[in-house]
């Protein structure tokens, strides 16, 4: 990886830990293990943790387990390298045993990949439902494990009605339990009860972070999302194409900022509650190609949809944060303009690495 | 007023007719014409669509590079469309040549119960910053709410609109209501509609469709196509304006279009025959009827049987191999009877 | 003299279909014996039908098969073609050999009915795709007769129930690797290969056609040598059956067989799962044979 990238995620982790070092203090020497660890948010966690203990001197030791963990030296070939991260090769739902210096968990395996969701449903519901329980089995047994992250998802509220503006964590919706298109969250609202089960008959500290979405660094383009659409179509000259209704409302939030509040719930939430992971702050599909064409060094045509009259399904998906920013005092730092600039940025300088 | 975008596949669909014999000629006038009325898509090919060329579905007499380029010279404003079959076609030799040569509107198409095999195909299309629609075709053969599951699935891989094709020319107006309906109400994406003419529906079947929804309809200059050929284009374009839905397409040139085909393209003009009327009650690919009509005549069987038994193995398209299979039982249970 | 056939001792690297019912195959084969049935999660089907059948299993993967390496002889790779990748060289250096069940194109290409023979000496033999297993022999044949014919194309038609995820997210590799088989193997100039999955209920065999243009075909003895394949392959798959001989229909010639499957773990309709499995079995079982015979010799040099 170039000198570039890296010097762009230092900077990232640098912005974040700058004014905030305390929050994470209870982080030194201890040994995390993350599950789905060479994914977005693993490698993520992993960059920052990394930069603690490079910067800080933190004497934070990370395992990644994924069952991928042999692509980890071609993603992120400067972490692999390194002696504070260790990967562990193994399927999430065949776990028999942690290392027994694991005394913080954050659980993040699970495919995140909807077309996987469409074609392969059972498969996604085996990785979330037999994989944390697999994974709370061994979790239960360790001598020294302090805190649990479940890492689930904000779909497991179910379609956000659209007079809504934000999702608080008490919203008690959910999506329909009999169809394969409810997948993940079904599977995710499965993994959340199995957590608190252990919660409850084992004692073990476990919080909840229901992520929302992300932009930025290490996330991969192929998934068919809006965002990343606009930015491929982007990067290439465009038009940036919207499809599907102008006014379906997202938000983004950027992964430096995900990751330091992924360690701030670790470390600081409330054993027994759910935290909203996400941007508040919502940008409909419009505003959201407006700024990726702004960030274009020629400003890109935005055209619509061919068929503008067919019927198209507006969506909501923002979360409430308050919950975190309110008792973990958590802050964006990152808004959307900027996440979208610097990932445009990352983007480009991939292309250029090539 | 709302608007119906008609997509035209004389030059793909078309292509079965006549053996998927189209030439240079004939491509760059017809497209020429279409690109002079305003066509919004123009789709080329092979019937089966590119890469399909071979001896079970028929041998092109161009290259897929040849049609698309000639095609792709020829127009402008009109957008350049393909069908692609994943299992005849693949990314690596057909679909990254067709984007490069400058195709604009990649349709994948799969058996209506199967769009999991169109997931690489529309992901790499959409990758490649293309216009992508996934295709269910067959699509009387599946359960309406099994058509919203599988439309769902192509919809998670990037498609921008799921087009239902009654390639047996097999549905009732109400059967298309239901099902696009459906499909309109449980998707964030388009929807559009392919008709076959076989029970003589195609025109009625397209309207219900747009009644219900749909916003894409596929059209061919005098209803070009195999059996009883699809829905006629004029005809459409003209009931649509009449209707008061928006085409953006000049009457009098796609006029000119369908004549120009007719007198160089078409061998015959599409009718309901027979043998249309039994492959459409039986539920069998228009595209098998050439096929059928040659072998029941080697084999000395009545080509109706041949249908309804085809129908009744529930066959599809790619699987023309079988009529010689169907063909010989039958000459063998004539020789004993 | 002692004359006990020793088994050869095989592993299986990958616990889904393939290599559960290559298991299946291998418990009943007078030449084989499985000392290690390995995949990465225990919770998987495959994994405990091995331990009902009193194999040794793991979820260490190819990890198992490392430690272990001297409780085997031969493994059979059914997981990916990426994972084969990674794993040929590791049983390279272990002086182990390698069926691989996986689209990876890296081995030599292995069809019994045609190269049997010039297999047994390979490291790492690669079993091509169902199709190709269906359709090379017959290519071959055609070949023989007509070494002019310079486009053979192959229709294969399978259940859609016996296509799993990884066959459907793997069309295009299918294609070709059968069309590089049938090119190879027939010396053919152009292929084309083709695969149709049917979703009609009751799931139909896998069925494949092969068809070519050849000037003036001499169907006698196209016919004559396919009915010799034919009777070599169902040797070793019992249920691979002529149901359309070699026929001139138009221009083009025609021939169509049909794969019923053994039934051993999935239902019988997935003949294209059966066929891939036979061929590898009957190369494995070949191995184990030639190493009897070295062994005979060695015990009794005089005899031969």
């Amino acid at each position: 990886m170039n000198a570039n990238l890296l010097e762009m995620i230092h900077r990232d982790c640098h912005e974040v830990t700058a004014a905030s070092l305390p929050t994470l203090a209870p982080l030194k020497g201890e040994c995390l293990l993350i599950t789905g660890g060479t994914g977005f948010m693993g490698t993520w966690l992993a960059e920052l943790i990394a930069f603690l203990n490079d910067t800080y001197n933190f004497n934070s030791k990370i395992l990644l387990l994924s069952d991928r963990a042999y692509s980890f030296s071609a993603k992120a070939p400067h972490l692999a390298v390194r002696k504070d991260i260790s990967l562990i090769d193994r399927d999430i739902c065949s776990i028999v045993g942690i290392p027994s210096e694991v005394s913080l968990i954050i659980h993040a395996a699970a495919t995140p990949d909807s077309r996987l969701h469409a074609s392969e449903p059972l498969r996604v519901a085996q990785v979330i439902t037999n994989g944390t329980a697999s994974l709370l089995a061994s979790a239960s047994r360790l001598p020294r494990l302090k805190r649990f992250l479940n890492i689930s998802s904000g779909l497991i509220y179910g379609p956000q009605p659209l007079d809504l503006e934000r999702i608080e964590e008490s919203f008690c919706g959910g999506p329909n339990c009999s169809s394969p298109s409810s997948t993940y969250a079904e599977a995710k609202r499965y993994a959340e009860l199995l957590c608190s089960i252990y919660r409850n008959e084992y004692k073990m500290e476990i919080i909840t972070a229901r992520p929302f979405a992300f932009i930025g660094p290490y996330q991969l383009l192929d998934r068919p999302w809006a965002i990343n659409n606009f930015i491929r179509d982007g990067l290439t000259g465009g038009p940036i194409r919207i499809l599907g209704d102008r006014e379906t409302l997202r938000s983004y939030m950027y992964p430096s900022d995900m990751a330091f509040w992924l360690l701030a719930m670790l470390l600081h939430g409330v054993p027994g509650f759910s935290y909203n992971l996400g941007n508040p702050n919502g940008v409909t599909l419009g505003q959201i190609a407006e700024k990726v064409a702004n960030c274009c060094p020629v400003r890109p045509e935005i055209s619509a949809n061919l068929a503008e009259n067919a019927k198209i399904h507006r969506s909501s998906l923002v979360p409430d944060v308050s919950l975190a920013q309110k008792t973990l005092g958590l802050k964006l730092l990152v808004d959307t303009d900027e996440a979208v600039r610097r990932t445009m940025l990352w983007n480009r300088a991939q292309v250029s690495n090539c | 007023m709302t608007r119906v975008v008609i997509s035209d596949p004389t030059l793909r669909d078309g292509s079965h007719a006549i053996r998927h014999q189209l030439t240079t000629a004939q491509i760059s006038s017809y497209c020429a014409a279409a690109e002079e009325s305003g066509m919004p898509i123009v789709e080329v090919g092979h019937g089966n669509g590119i890469g399909a060329s071979s001896l079970q579905l028929g041998e092109s007499l161009l290259s897929d590079r040849e049609m698309l380029q000639t095609a792709r010279g020829k127009l402008l404003n009109s957008k350049l469309g393909i069908h692609i079959i994943p299992g005849f076609a693949t990314i690596k030799r057909d679909l990254s040549m067709a984007i490069d040569c400058g195709v604009d509107v990649i349709r994948v198409g799969c058996h209506a119960t199967e769009a999991d095999i169109t997931c690489r195909h529309i992901s790499y299309a959409r990758q490649r910053g293309r216009e992508v629609y996934g295709v269910l075709m067959m699509s009387h053969m599946a359960a309406p709410d099994k058509l919203l599951e599988e439309s769902r699935k192509m919809e998670s891989y990037g498609a921008e609109a799921v087009i239902l094709m009654d390639s047996a020319g097999a549905f009732l107006p109400n059967d298309v209501k239901q099902r696009i309906s459906l499909l309109n109400e449980g998707l964030g994406i388009s929807v559009g509609f392919h008709a076959h003419n076989n029970l003589g529906l195609a025109i009625a079947n397209s309207i219900a469709a747009v009644e219900s929804g749909a916003s894409i309809i596929d059209g061919t200059a005098r209803g070009f196509g195999a059996g009883a050929g699809n829905a006629q284009l004029e005809v459409l374009v003209a009931v649509f304006e009449k209707l008061n839905y928006s085409t953006g397409i000049d009457l009098y040139k796609v006029m000119d279009a369908a004549e120009y085909a007719e007198k160089e393209i078409l061998e015959v003009i599409p009718f309901v025959k027979s043998t249309s009327i039994v492959s459409g009650l039986a539920g069998v690919f228009s595209g098998f009827a050439i096929h059928v009509n040659r072998v029941a005549s080697q084999y000395g069987v009545d080509p109706r049987d041949i249908f309804f038994e085809l129908g009744r193995r529930k066959v599809v398209a790619g699987q023309e191999d079988l009529i010689i299979e169907v063909a010989t039982e039958l000459a063998g249970e004539k020789d004993k009877g | 003299m002692n004359c006990q056939i020793d088994k050869l001792r095989v592993a299986i690297l990958g616990s889904g279909n393939i290599g559960t019912d290559l298991l299946v195959k291998i418990m009943r084969s007078p030449y084989l014996v499985c000392t290690l049935f390995s995949g990465r999660n225990l919770g998987s089907p495959g994994i405990a039908k091995a331990m009902s059948l009193g194999v040794p299993v793991s979820d260490q993967s190819v990890a198992a098969l490392e430690r272990d390496c001297h409780k085997f002889d031969l493994v059979f790779d059914a997981t990916s073609a990426v994972d084969h990748q990674r794993h040929a060289p590791i049983f390279k250096q272990l002086g182990k050999r390698i069926i691989d069940m996986t689209p990876s194109q890296i081995g030599e290409m292995c069809i019994p009915a045609v190269n049997l023979q010039g297999c047994v000496s390979c490291d790492n033999v690669n079993m091509v795709t169902c199709g190709g297993q269906a359709s090379v022999p017959l290519a071959y044949c055609l070949a023989q007769v007509h070494p002019d014919a310079d486009y053979i194309e192959v229709i294969s038609s399978i259940s859609a129930r016996s296509a799993g995820p990884a066959t459907r997210r793997n069309l295009d590799e299918y294609i070709e690797t059968t069309e590089k088989a049938i090119s190879q193997f027939s010396g053919c100039k152009r292929s084309k290969a083709i695969l149709n999955l049917n979703p009609a209920i009751p799931c139909i065999n896998m069925q494949t056609t092969l068809l070519a243009k050849v000037k003036e075909p001499d169907l006698a003895r196209i016919r004559t040598a396919v009915e010799d394949t034919v009777s070599k392959i169902q040797k070793y798959v019992p249920g691979y059956q002529l149901i359309v001989p070699p026929t001139i229909e138009g221009e083009r010639l025609v021939i169509m067989v049909k794969v019923q499957g053994q039934g051993d773990y999935l239902p019988s309709y997935a003949g294209n799962l059966d066929i891939i499995n036979c061929a590898a079995i009957a190369i494995a079982e070949e191995y184990s044979k030639r190493i009897q015979q070295k062994r005979v010799r060695r015990h009794d040099p005089g005899g031969d």
